[in-house]
């Protein structure tokens, strides 16, 4: 008995996903910032001469335009899930117990349909003789181009992502004790009143953290620009997508892909630790 | 409490679900139409979609013996991965435990796009071609946080003293876990791996990257058929996953907090 409790049994437990996670995760990662480091040859994909060219080359107009248009895009998405995605995550915060899980269902089943479904269900809802522009012919109108610009990029960006706003938030405005709301109201605050000095107020960690979450997704994003976007205003996601798989320059594919990943764990580990910090700060109440 | 909600609320609310159903919705009608131009709402109602779907030998390859089978298999072999690394960081403590905690979670921090470059130039470091199985161990680093998340949910609400009560009767610790623990902890199991389901089944991004010629699956051959203008075939496709994945979170909301697990 002793001796089988002297074997770490956690390591046996948690070893086979930790290897897993070291073998695919860890080590492909590694293998990129090897690419990263090495010269691009048009005939042999990569010679294996070091050089900081990779990341140097990220400077060029091209790619600061690229970067530049794929973080702010990231930036209106952000806003816009706020916009559409705090009232919703209110709603659901204060909602009976039947009300809030059919909101939850409707709002977690769209998310778990494949991207590629919801963006062709946009395709059809706005393209050329789209639901748009059908509606608008038959008032007697011009019909728009709605599609293959950044406007569309930002409608499926939205769709997609806004999901990931709606749940931090809402579970820290459920931590909010509703008696709190009916206090200020019975002190005569109205409700816009107690809802900025209060509610908004504390569910600053779930706000924060449904941003960094959206964000760091729509920077990364592929299929939503590749589908809905302009060919020649290209997102970063794209760029690493084709020149891993058609152009095949590895070293700066790798170096783009490297340069967006530090980005976005960055931010989802702010993500985590306003999330975290917040349940820290609940427990220690 | 709710009576005191402006009114205000609503129409966002409203917007925001419009926005949210309306791509399915359009989806779902599109594959019923008899038109082959995408039309909404249709004018006529068939299934000839449908049957171009089972009659066409690229969809019935990519749903039945690639998305099918990949999402199953990452469902079995992630509950087996994840439940037992969720045992080991809720029933141990350990040294480093809190960063192996954050380790395992890491998967769903890495966009998955890059995440699917990563894996395909180290693939092809090792030469290794793109089949179901490229697919399959890229999916289970994903999928496997998500049966995580569930069990260790499961776990927190099961007395441990069960087990222990067991082991002083005489089981095994073993016996104390399979024949106590485990049955009680069904229906998060369940979930944790109805879920895995779902994440391989509907994901894009690492299949865009892993997927060969002979295992393309389902979203990346709709993504396909869309950048070459297909017909409703699509749409009626997107209709069954729709379909699929709708029963299984409802399942889920039934058996277990469905945001335990979200």
């Amino acid at each position: 008995m002793d001796g089988a409790r002297a074997r770490p049994i956690w390591a046996f437990l948690t070893g086979p996903y930790a290897l897993f996670l070291l073998f695919l995760l860890l080590v492909p990662f590694a293998n990129v910032a090897m690419y990263s480091l090495h010269t691009y040859s048009p005939t042999k994909v990569f010679l294996p001469e070091l050089t900081f060219d990779n990341y140097r080359k990220i400077f060029d107009l091209y790619y600061v335009r690229l970067f530049a248009r794929t973080l702010r895009l990231g930036l209106i998405t952000t806003a816009a899930c706020v916009v559409l995605g705090y009232p919703l995550a209110y709603f659901l915060a204060r909602a009976r117990p039947r009300v809030q899980a059919l909101g939850l269902f409707l709002l977690v089943m769209p998310l778990m349909v494949s991207a590629v479904i919801r963006i062709f269900g946009w395709i059809v809802i706005l393209g050329r003789k789209g639901l748009v522009n059908q509606t608008l012919v038959a008032l007697g109108l011009e019909p728009v181009k709605l599609l293959y610009n950044e406007t569309a990029v930002v409608i499926g960006l939205v769709n997609i992502f806004v999901p990931f706003m709606v749940l931090p938030i809402m579970a820290s405005i459920e931590r909010v004790p509703p008696n709190l709301e009916e206090a200020a109201q019975n002190l005569g605050a109205n409700w816009y009143r107690m809802f900025w000095r209060v509610i908004l107020p504390l569910s600053v960690p779930g706000l924060i953290s449904g941003c960094l979450l959206v964000y760091s997704l729509s920077i990364s994003a592929f299929v939503t620009p590749a589908l809905m976007g302009n060919a020649r205003e290209r997102m970063a996601g794209q760029q690493i997508y084709d020149e891993v798989l058609v152009s095949f320059n590895w070293p700066s594919a790798s170096s783009l892909a490297l340069t967006l990943v530090l980005l976005t764990v960055a931010l989802m580990f702010g993500a985590l630790f306003a999330t975290r910090h917040a349940s820290r700060r609940e427990t220690a109440r | 409490m709710s009576a005191r909600v402006p009114r205000l609320l609503l129409p966002f609310v409203v917007a925001a679900y419009l926005g949210l159903l309306a791509p399915l919705v359009v989806v779902i009608a599109v594959s019923f139409g008899a038109s082959a131009a995408f039309e909404f709402p249709p004018r006529s109602l068939t299934l000839f979609w449908f049957e171009a779907f089972f009659a066409s030998q690229a969809f019935v390859n990519a749903f039945f013996r690639v998305s099918l089978v990949v999402g199953l298999l990452a469902a079995a072999l992630a509950t087996v991965l994840g439940t037992s690394a969720a045992l080991g960081l809720v029933r141990f403590r350990f040294a480093g435990r809190e960063v192996l905690e954050t380790f395992f979670l890491a998967p769903l921090l890495v966009p998955e796009i890059l995440l699917g470059a990563a894996l395909y130039l180290f693939y092809a470091r090792l030469a290794i071609q793109a089949s179901i199985w490229t697919l399959l161990w890229g999916h289970l680093i994903i999928c496997t946080p998500y049966v995580i998340r569930s069990v260790t949910a499961g776990l927190v609400g099961l007395d441990p003293r069960l087990e222990e009560a067991a082991m002083s009767l005489g089981a095994t610790r073993v016996q104390a876990f399979f024949k106590v623990a485990l049955p009680l902890l069904r229906s998060s199991l369940l979930s944790g791996a109805i879920f895995a389901f779902i994440i391989s089944f509907s994901d894009i991004n690492l299949a865009l990257f892993l997927s060969g010629p002979e295992s393309t699956s389902l979203p990346v051959h709709i993504f396909s058929q869309i950048q070459w203008q297909g017909d409703p075939t699509i749409a009626a496709a997107s209709s069954l996953q729709i379909v699929i994945i709708g029963i299984l979170i409802l399942t889920v909301q039934r058996i277990f907090r469905l945001r335990l697990v979200v």
